[in-house]
């Protein structure tokens, strides 16, 4: 890796085309959801939604390890990217479309590039790296193979009481429906949250005087 | 070839450790904060799976899916402005150098 | 015509000056400082004047055509919210009084704005160091969409708002000076006064609102006149204070935002010092338009007063004008002896509609709009040219300086004075307004018979009317066609009325007769007002200058003399026969229906006759006499008015001390309000201060005991004892804080794996494993 070629330009470059291709495919896949969602109620389990599945989740692995083993912290964002990519399909796969959209929009578009900026705001060149000792290293790997190890076990030997295929999906009428009645209280205070962050956020950003 | 809800599990699992390894291994804060998101988002695929498998007239778990997303975008609004003023304060994001609380 | 052609102009002439307002505020700053000014005019009042050009026209028209009825029961409105049962409605009131008001109100505002680029060229645009100039169009602006909006609202709410939206225009122009400390009083006080009026509007309002279920003018009054007649709704309410009726309250309550607004007597102190402001703002605001949107909301909620509110309003009405025509010929300075005239002349118009003239109250407003407006105007210009003296005694001889200004302010004096020829249809707008107005509170003085027995009479059947009651209404004449039979001998043109046909008025079976001395003092003004306006131009233009500095320099300019003389064109003409017919076009509706008989003046019912033959020279002449009075005593300069001054020296102080009504309200209210937070403060400092510093000492003692005997010996020990201990195990525990991010975590994850893989070993093989790893991992 031969990172002191690297410029700022050629990496927000590579971003926006990994980004664009993420969107494009996952808007193929959202149609591929619709239909594979419709022909789901005749045949469950389609080869096509088996496939496409199995191809997301290959992504968000290897994007989720990308992030965990780069150095390189815009690297580490981009394999971010595509995570929250995979992360969005799958919703669409699950038939929450409206979920889908959201994890676009909030994540993909919001608050990665917020992280974007952050690295380039606090970095005095983009691709600074603080190596971690290698004892650490080794030390959390061991407990991170444990963990899902475990996981793993418990995940697979489980049974779970409810259906066994994606059921087509509920209209987003419907979760705006449950938003403003049973969930209203919450969504009042996530309103006012946000607000609180807001005013946070512009505090803690601002210039000194 | 049926793809379950443990499939979905799995891989939400898959990302879960990821993102916790990103978190114990990362110096410098942003990291930290990318694995935070990648744990918040394994969280986000478990509730929607359980969601779309285990009541899927509920909605439920896709509400609580949306909070966990609005929560994690604020957290990550407030974290870069820590991780700015931290900047400022310090000149670095490196974690190991803000320590000075330690006493 | 099209449907809605006039409602769409007069929404555009509304929302104009709203556009030229954004742009003012958002570009204006980039125009630089004529162009500003005259993007102002052009599209804050150019526009509004054109669309109302278009709309009198077309009104005519449909007047002529005998469409206009149709017109206003089909001008446009709608539902803007609903709140309860009730619909708040949002539309445009289409009838002659709109017209009428909308074309004088963008006329004379036009003119101001064209005077304004004058005024401000010559005046510092600089506010607190920073270059207004396109702030002071801006708010010109921002006035004119608010004016226009009240005059064309359809619904009380509506009208409730633009009120205070010229409100607060007048507080913003007022105070435009803000960095200076007399304007930034009197815009203070301005806002303050008018609160405590509009406090009575909402009281009003909200009455409306519960009681008549609609906002809307015209439902409301429908309304009203139901419930009048059968003692249901607001009328069943048992609920009275000061003697009045609920019913009556709401009147009154409507009333005081008027009283506010139109600066009647106890509210009246704001206007006097809203002259602070710059002149085309005193001559817009302050004179011709503003102030008398409350004359206009009287006579738009005439339909919802009872007799009592009447009564009640001609009261205030006849003091304002009585006690501020007084104090207007102790002025000396220009500016506030207009002021004080304007006071006077809208107490006339209160009066005029208290006593049921709603034709000549409001023609009057019309006719002194526009005089007055130019009267400010040449008071600007005086001003102006006499580098900002505003003391008449200083002035004098301008004449030769400023002929037109001299002249055209001749013309509005001529027409406030009243000025005509007796019997004859030649004179100015005050002339026949004025006139009528007390034509008709003569009537309701002195030729009002008592209404019972007058019904008697005249129905001959008054045992079946015997049992009258408090609501009910009849008509006066029964029979229009004998009525006009009987003055069929009288009906001539004497006095410049006209004599028109339908002569039918209503009249609510107990509305009482006007106290005389109310009659008398409106004759008694009736005289003193051409006194001061003539005194006031002699001092100002007439005679030998008083002060050679001020008369060296003084000049006129035309950007500021155009509007003047187009001003003494329009008062000189078009009221008459104009506007007069107009209103007595919107009477019809306007106030028919009414609880309260509303007596155009112009019609010969007999008492109203017998007026004018009383009045005819009684008044007319009035102009003569106070003329003649004032040039006699000011010819010489102010020698006579000094001897005066000093024979009627009480008198005289009382009167230029304004009755003492400001200091009484600085005793009552200030002093006041400084008084209970004193005693607030005394009770704070001497009462609860004592108690708790009583306890403070009592648990200060208790705790000296505690800590001399316990403390130090028994518990010290324990504590010191704790304290060694925990530091000490806190040193120990110190050791894997490392204050390192990625160790807490690897610890938590760590410790949370351990018992994963514990439960996971205990429970191997059972069927519940997910269950059990549930279960820890919620537990943990």
């Amino acid at each position: 890796m031969t990172n002191t070629k690297h410029n700022l330009t050629s990496c927000l470059l590579r971003l926006v085309v990994a980004g664009g291709g993420v969107l494009l495919f996952s808007s193929q896949a959202a149609f591929a959801s619709e239909a594979s969602g419709v022909t789901n109620a005749a045949a469950p389990g389609g080869l096509l939604e088996a496939a496409l599945f199995y191809f997301v989740a290959l992504v968000a692995v290897v994007s989720s390890l990308g992030v965990c083993f780069s150095k390189d912290i815009v690297r580490m964002a981009v394999w971010l990217f595509g995570a929250l990519g995979s992360v969005a399909v799958m919703y669409f796969l699950l038939a929450a479309n409206f979920l889908g959209a959201i994890q676009l929009i909030v994540y993909a578009g919001g608050t990665l590039i917020l992280l974007v900026f952050g690295v380039m705001l606090t970095s005095k060149s983009p691709w600074v790296k603080f190596e971690c000792p290698k004892i650490e290293m080794l030390f959390a790997g061991i407990i991170c193979a444990a963990l899902l190890g475990c996981l793993c076990i418990v995940l697979t030997d489980a049974t779970w009481a409810g259906t066994m295929q994606v059921v087509p999906g509920a209209s987003v009428e419907a979760i705006g429906k449950i938003l403003i009645t049973k969930y209203l209280v919450p969504f009042e205070v996530a309103g006012v949250l946000l607000m609180i962050v807001m005013v946070g956020a512009a505090h803690l950003a601002r210039q000194d005087d | 070839m049926t793809i379950g809800l443990t499939h979905y599990l799995i891989v939400a699992a898959i990302m879960f450790v990821a993102g916790l390894f990103t978190m114990m291994t990362k110096r410098n804060a942003i990291g930290i904060l990318i694995g935070v998101e990648l744990v918040l988002n394994a969280a986000t695929v478990n509730l929607v799976a359980f969601d779309r498998y285990m009541g899927p007239d509920r909605l439920d778990g896709q509400i609580t899916a949306i909070f966990v997303i609005v929560l994690a975008a604020a957290e990550a609004a407030l974290a870069v402005g820590i991780c700015i003023n931290v900047y400022k304060n310090l000149s670095t994001v490196d974690v190991d150098r803000a320590n000075s609380l330690r006493g | 015509m099209a449907e809605h052609t006039l409602e769409i102009a007069l929404a555009a002439g509304v929302l104009s000056p709203l556009i030229s307002f954004w742009a003012l505020v958002l570009f204006g700053p980039k125009l630089g400082k004529p162009v500003a000014g005259w993007f102002g005019v052009v599209f804050g009042m150019g526009v509004p004047l054109a669309c109302a050009t278009y709309v009198l026209f077309g009104w005519m028209d449909a007047m002529n055509a005998g469409e206009s009825a149709a017109l206003t029961a089909n001008a446009w409105r709608g539902t803007w919210a609903v709140l309860g049962d009730v619909p708040i409605t949002i539309g445009v009131k289409l009838d002659s009084l709109t017209v009428a008001m909308f074309f004088m109100v963008t006329f004379i505002a036009f003119w101001i704005f064209f005077f304004s680029v004058g005024y401000m060229s010559g005046h510092s645009d600089e506010v607190a160091g920073q270059r207004k100039y396109w702030l002071f169009f801006a708010y010109l602006s921002l006035f004119a969409f608010s004016m226009l909006g009240l005059v064309v609202s359809s619904s009380l709410v509506f009208l409730f708002i633009f009120w205070e939206l010229v409100g607060l225009c007048s507080y913003l122009l007022i105070g435009f000076y803000f960095d200076k400390p007399v304007p930034q009083y009197a815009q203070m006080k301005a806002f303050i006064t008018n609160r405590v009026g509009d406090f009575g509007f909402l009281i009003g309002l909200m009455l409306v609102y519960f009681h008549l279920g609609t906002v809307d003018l015209d439902e409301a009054a429908t309304v009203f006149a139901q419930q009048a007649a059968s003692g249901t709704g607001i009328f069943a309410s048992h609920f009275t204070m000061f003697g009045w009726s609920l019913a009556t309250i709401m009147g009154v309550g409507l009333f005081c935002g008027a009283m506010g607004k139109s600066a009647q007597f106890p509210l009246h102190v704001w206007l006097p010092d809203a002259m602070a402001g710059p002149t085309p703002v005193s001559a817009l605001i302050h004179a011709a338009t503003m102030v008398a949107a409350g004359v206009y909301l009287v006579a738009r909620v005439f339909r919802l007063m009872t007799p009592d509110a009447l009564m009640f309003v001609s009261l205030i009405g006849c003091l304002t004008l009585t006690l501020m025509a007084l104090v207007a010929v102790v002025q000396t300075d220009i500016k506030k002896c207009l002021a004080y005239s304007t006071l006077s002349q809208l107490g006339y118009m209160i009066f005029g509609l208290g006593s049921g003239a709603w034709v000549a109250a409001l023609f009057h407003l019309i006719t002194h709009a526009f005089f007055k407006a130019m009267m400010f105007l040449g008071s600007g210009q005086v001003i102006e040219g006499c580098h900002h003296e505003q003391d008449m005694r200083k002035m004098g001889g301008l004449w030769k300086k400023m002929p037109v200004t001299c002249i055209t302010f001749l013309v509005g004096v001529l027409a406030i004075a009243g000025t005509g020829i007796p019997g004859t249809k030649i004179g100015l707008g005050g002339f026949f307004s004025k006139d009528e107005i007390l034509a008709v509170s003569y009537a309701r003085a002195f030729e009002w018979e008592d209404p019972e027995r007058f019904e008697e009479e005249h129905h001959g059947d008054g045992g079946g009317h015997a049992e009258v009651e408090l609501t009910k209404r009849v008509l006066l004449a029964s029979d229009p066609v004998q009525h006009d039979n009987d003055h069929a001998e009288t009906a001539h043109s004497d006095h410049g009325t006209d004599s028109h046909a339908a002569g039918v008025g209503r009249i609510f079976a107990n509305t009482p007769a006007l106290p005389k001395w109310m009659f008398y003092l409106a004759l008694f003004t009736a005289y003193i007002t051409p006194f001061y306006m003539m005194r006031a131009w002699w001092l100002t233009f007439m005679g030998k200058p008083r002060d050679d500095h001020v008369y060296e320099h003084a000049h006129e300019s035309p950007m500021m003399y155009i509007p003047l003389a187009v001003l003494a064109v329009g008062t000189v003409f078009a009221s008459y026969f104009l506007f007069r017919p107009l209103i007595a076009d919107a009477a019809t509706a306007g106030s028919a229906a009414s609880l309260v008989m509303a007596i155009d003046g112009t019609v010969h019912t007999p008492a109203i006759m017998a007026a004018h033959h009383f009045l005819m020279y009684g008044v007319g002449g009035a102009f003569l006499v106070g003329f003649l009075l004032a040039i006699a005593i000011y010819r010489n300069g102010l020698a006579v008015g000094d001897k005066l001054k000093r024979a009627l020296a009480p008198l005289h102080t009382l009167l230029e001390n304004k009755y003492y009504i400001d200091e009484l309200y600085d005793i009552v209210f200030v002093k006041g309000f400084l008084l209970i937070a004193k005693i607030a403060r005394f009770v704070d400092t001497w009462i609860v201060d004592l108690i708790v510093n009583l306890f403070a000492a009592a648990a200060e003692r208790f705790a000296a005991f505690c800590g001399l005997i316990l403390d130090k010996h028994g518990v010290d020990g324990v504590v010191n004892g704790v304290a060694k201990s925990s530091r000490d195990f806190g040193h120990i525990v110190r050791l894997p804080q490392t204050g390192q991010i990625r160790h807490y975590i690897l610890a938590a994850t760590g410790v949370a794996t351990i018992v994963f893989l514990c439960v996971l070993w205990a429970s191997s093989g059972a069927n519940d494993v997910a269950m059990a790893a549930t279960t820890a991992s919620l537990g943990r």
